[in-house]
């Protein structure tokens, strides 16, 4: 029994040495060559707040085309002013021209984001992904690559990105020109050009800077933001809005006959 | 008082809520109706939460209502769940009526036969 315990020290002995060995090593090696920057973790749970305009000067969206920090072209402006918005102080529901209400369509980016609910960012070396519990929808961005010769138009856009120092740049194009940058309904084309800086500016928050470039649309560049603030809950909940939903809606509250039964009954 | 219409009808200022679905334009956020009711139905669905009640009005006749909540994970946030109303419940129930008259509305805040006052949970 003694030698038997003699022999298990012998063994814990050698095994620590060679992990300590292994640990020298691997430290002399690091430290002797150039240093790895590790870019930041951008990882994690992501709330922001409820904002109905992407405009800094008016996300309550009280003078939606009149906010005098967004360039319209004629065609923009004639645009905005023609949408019915669903949400926000000049909202008519009943008679919205909001395709993610009125069709159920997908929100497409950035508008993703400006629900006041929930996303997560899943990061590996050579891509980023936004998932979003709000119809359960994703976004990803390829790092260190350039965009495609000829991107399919789409409803999230193509988007690469790269670390300069701790904030992560994107620069996405491909947008569809079918959805609304935000809930009050500023339109783009597909000539969308969208450059967003993003850094987590402390452990608990997260900043997206949004330029925006759509010469169709907009006479000159206009920047934006969103902020958002880490969720430590782990929790990621199904919100999948539908056109049967919406129909169910209007049949019940708005005694508006849908086209055609939306469910069977059961 | 029980089972008995009880209209309150309160002057509020205007507060621009973000409203997914019905939106403040279906509902006059000046005035408020509280209401002693039984549960009809509760529709923990997408995008929000919906809840049929009956209630008597001022002259004893049954009215039938629907009121329109948040979307379930905003309310499970309050410390709702799915199973929080069921048929039948007698409830104290304020909301926000529908602009056009009908029978529907936005809840504000509900309170059950037994003092449980659910969280408030504004249509967002």
């Amino acid at each position: 029994m003694r030698n038997q315990s003699l022999w298990s020290a012998v063994w814990l002995l050698g095994i620590l040495g060679l992990i300590s060995v292994g640990l020298i090593s691997g430290y002399s090696a690091a430290s002797a060559g150039k240093p790895i920057p590790q870019p930041p973790d951008l990882s994690g749970i992501w709330q922001g707040k409820a904002i109905q305009s992407l405009s800094p000067s008016d996300p309550s969206a009280h003078k939606p085309g009149a906010e005098g920090d967004i360039p319209y072209t004629p065609w923009a402006l004639a645009r905005m002013k023609a949408e019915v918005p669903a949400t926000g102080p000049k909202a008519n529901f009943e008679t919205t021209t909001d395709p993610a209400i009125r069709f159920a369509d997908p929100d497409g980016y950035p508008r993703a984001s400006i629900h006041p609910m929930r996303f997560k960012i899943v990061q590996t070396p050579d891509t980023i992904y936004q998932l979003w519990e709000y119809n359960k929808s994703w976004r990803q961005i390829a790092l260190n690559r350039p965009h495609s010769k000829d991107p399919d138009i789409t409803w999230f856009g193509e988007s690469v990105g790269k670390w300069e120092g701790d904030t992560l740049v994107v620069d996405s194009v491909g947008f569809n020109g079918s959805t609304w940058l935000d809930p009050i309904g500023h339109p783009h084309t597909e000539d969308l050009h969208m450059i967003e800086r993003i850094r987590r500016v402390d452990p608990e928050t997260l900043v997206f800077n949004f330029t925006f470039e759509d010469p169709k649309a907009y006479t000159k560049p206009w920047d934006a933001q969103l902020t958002f603030k880490l969720v430590t809950d782990g929790i990621m909940t199904e919100t999948i809005y539908t056109i049967s939903d919406e129909l169910s809606f209007r049949e019940r509250f708005l005694n508006e006959k849908p086209p055609i039964p939306i469910r069977p009954s059961n | 008082m029980k089972g008995k219409l009880l209209v309150l009808v309160v002057l509020l200022t205007a507060i621009p809520l973000f409203a997914h679905h019905g939106g403040t334009s279906l509902y006059d956020i000046s005035k408020q109706i509280t209401l002693d009711a039984t549960v009809t139905e509760f529709v923990w669905t997408n995008p929000h939460v919906e809840i049929g009640l009956d209630a008597k009005d001022d002259k004893g006749k049954v009215q039938h209502w629907i009121l329109e909540a948040s979307s379930p994970p905003v309310m499970v946030s309050r410390g709702w769940n799915r199973k929080s109303l069921q048929p039948g419940d007698v409830i104290k129930v304020t909301f926000n009526p529908a602009t056009r008259g009908a029978n529907v509305g936005r809840l504000i805040k509900l309170i059950k036969a037994d003092g449980e006052e659910l969280g408030r949970a504004l249509a967002q």
